[in-house]
């Protein structure tokens, strides 16, 4: 007998599991590539989505998504954190453990499929695998970006997010013009611009990565 | 289920119990082979945890007067309890005889007492070590089991039963890589790393107390009980790895008694088990030990991993 594979359902587990991979890592490399590879999971996702629906359109954004996700984004994060100490690199004391965040991350999953599965309406396979997957990647984003300390940390955070909105709007509404699509992706880049200039201005001021440290006051 | 339970079945089960039990210090010796390599070392041959056991096994033994029953019993214990737990895993073929005696709850059972018999000689010693490593390995197990018991969960409501020759053979029949099993996989590849000792949780090869944890429980042991523990140690792991590849890659494996397929069979467990054996001495050598406390971070991967996949199951 010959093996099939759920194409949809295989891209989705990888895309959870590499939004797993920031969450139960403490090191900035393995968040980057585990964003990198999620980036890589997400273009062809989009581009199983082009072909499945049939507009042409989808193909731009799916190249787009990994030349700018996979190759630009951390190559700038690279160039950026380059000269950083290796302290400010690894989170090692967020305001909630990483296992807990684990288990924690988890039950979001649970219950971003739970809430899908709420939904009065009948969708097609396509929204059907990646509707829940995407919910789940916002929540976490979000999630580790409350819980983390390090601001490349939060950073990474922001981009599962952004990539979670990306799937969720794809999946949802089979691509949306073009046009919207590469002002989101000049967005992010641009953001991505400016919060390694903001990390830069942080460190500088603060000799410091950790969000913690601003919240204390300093008389000059 | 009473009607396959004829002669030859019998016999086919009892001959790929024995061969796990044969062919697992190989397995070891494959690893160590492996790791050596890919640190640039020539290494000990493949076959040399076969001449350590034999080496052992003409050895006399000591015995510390301060130990009781327990500690002689022990090694007894283990091996008969974990080589019990090869008779139900099915290996060449998708099926196992003795799966009407017990599923894989009995496998995990009977590895519990094991384990059990190992901590209680770790402790009746009155060895600091022994001691030392069998609390470290109680903690260790109570945050395991909960994670292997997730995964079953999953695997379970999958496959359609705890029964380990129904689970292989509906996982030879469905289609390769559902996301439920995927997540299961990862589950069981870290509680695999976890039970034998492997590297993130505790290093094989070392003996320096800060970081021993099995080989601290072992330490008083010599000779034939020695043997009997290393042994019975390699038998584990390659139990645990084979209900690794035929529940989540079974292809391969026979359906039905000829020849043909049974040899087919015996290849290809022969061929993943070196491959899986291989991946775990490449990651070993990649990854450092893990403190102590950073153990839990692992294990909730494990359990994480096994609730989205049993969530997907029922949801996805």
């Amino acid at each position: 007998m010959m093996p099939q594979f759920d194409l949809l359902a295989i891209c989705s587990a990888i895309l959870l599991i590499t939004t797993f991979a920031v969450v139960a890592r403490r090191g900035f490399m393995d968040w980057l590539n585990a964003y990198r590879y999620q980036s890589i999971a997400l273009a062809g996702v989009t581009a199983i989505i082009a072909f499945v629906t049939g507009i042409w359109e989808i193909y731009i954004a799916a190249i787009l998504t990994f030349v700018i996700k996979a190759i630009v984004i951390p190559k700038v994060f690279l160039r950026v954190t380059g000269g950083l100490a290796i302290k400010n690199k690894i989170e090692t004391d967020p305001y909630i453990s990483i296992r807990s965040s684990v288990i924690l991350s988890a039950l979001l999953v649970v219950f971003s499929y739970f809430i899908t599965e709420q939904f009065p309406f009948k969708f097609d396979k396509v929204v059907n695998a990646f509707l829940p997957v995407s919910i789940s990647m916002f929540l976490i984003g979000i999630f580790v970006m409350i819980v983390r300390k390090k601001t490349l940390n939060q950073v990474v955070g922001l981009l599962i997010l952004e990539n979670g909105l990306f799937l969720f709007a794809t999946s949802l509404t089979h691509g949306i013009s073009l046009i919207i699509e590469v002002g989101i992706f000049i967005d992010v880049i641009i953001g991505v611009i400016i919060s390694a200039i903001l990390m830069q201005r942080i460190n500088y001021t603060f000799d410091s990565m950790s969000v913690a440290n601003l919240e204390k006051l300093r008389d000059e | 289920m009473f009607a396959d339970f004829n002669a030859t079945r019998v016999i086919l089960g009892v001959l790929q119990a024995f061969l796990l039990v044969l062919f697992a210090p190989l397995i070891t010796g494959i690893m160590k082979k492996v790791k050596a390599r890919t640190q640039k070392r020539v290494g000990a041959s493949i076959f040399q945890p076969y001449y350590d056991i034999i080496k052992l096994i003409k050895k006399d033994e000591t015995v510390s007067e301060q130990s009781s029953w327990v500690f002689r019993l022990n090694p007894w214990i283990n091996f008969v309890a974990i080589t019990t737990a090869t008779l139900f895993v099915p290996v060449v073929m998708a099926y196992s005889p003795f799966g009407i005696a017990g599923d894989i709850l009995l496998i995990l059972g009977l590895y519990g007492l094991a384990r059990f018999f190992l901590i209680l000689a770790g402790l009746d010693v009155s060895s600091v070590f022994g001691g030392l490593g069998s609390s470290r390995e109680m903690m260790m197990s109570s945050i395991v089991e909960p994670a292997i018991f997730i995964m079953v969960l999953s695997v379970a409501i999958v496959y359609g039963g705890t029964d380990v020759s129904t689970i292989v053979n509906s996982a030879a029949q469905s289609p390769l890589l559902i996301p439920t099993t995927i997540f299961a996989a990862i589950s069981l590849f870290i509680i695999i790393l976890a039970e034998t000792g492997r590297l993130p949780f505790d290093n094989p090869a070392t003996h320096l107390e800060l970081t021993m944890i099995h080989e601290a429980m072992v330490l008083e042991y010599s000779g034939k009980s020695l043997a009997l523990i290393e042994w019975s140690k390699s038998i584990k792991q390659i139990t645990l790895l084979a209900l690794l590849i035929n529940i989540f890659v079974p292809f391969g494996i026979s359906s039905d008694v000829s020849a043909l397929t049974l040899g087919l069979g015996l290849i290809s467990f022969v061929i993943k088990a070196v491959l899986f054996g291989i991946l775990i001495a490449f990651l070993e050598t990649r990854v450092a030990k893990w403190r102590l406390f950073r153990i839990p971070d692992l294990i909730a991967i494990a359990i994480a991993s096994s609730l989205i996949g049993t969530t997907i199951f029922y949801i996805g």
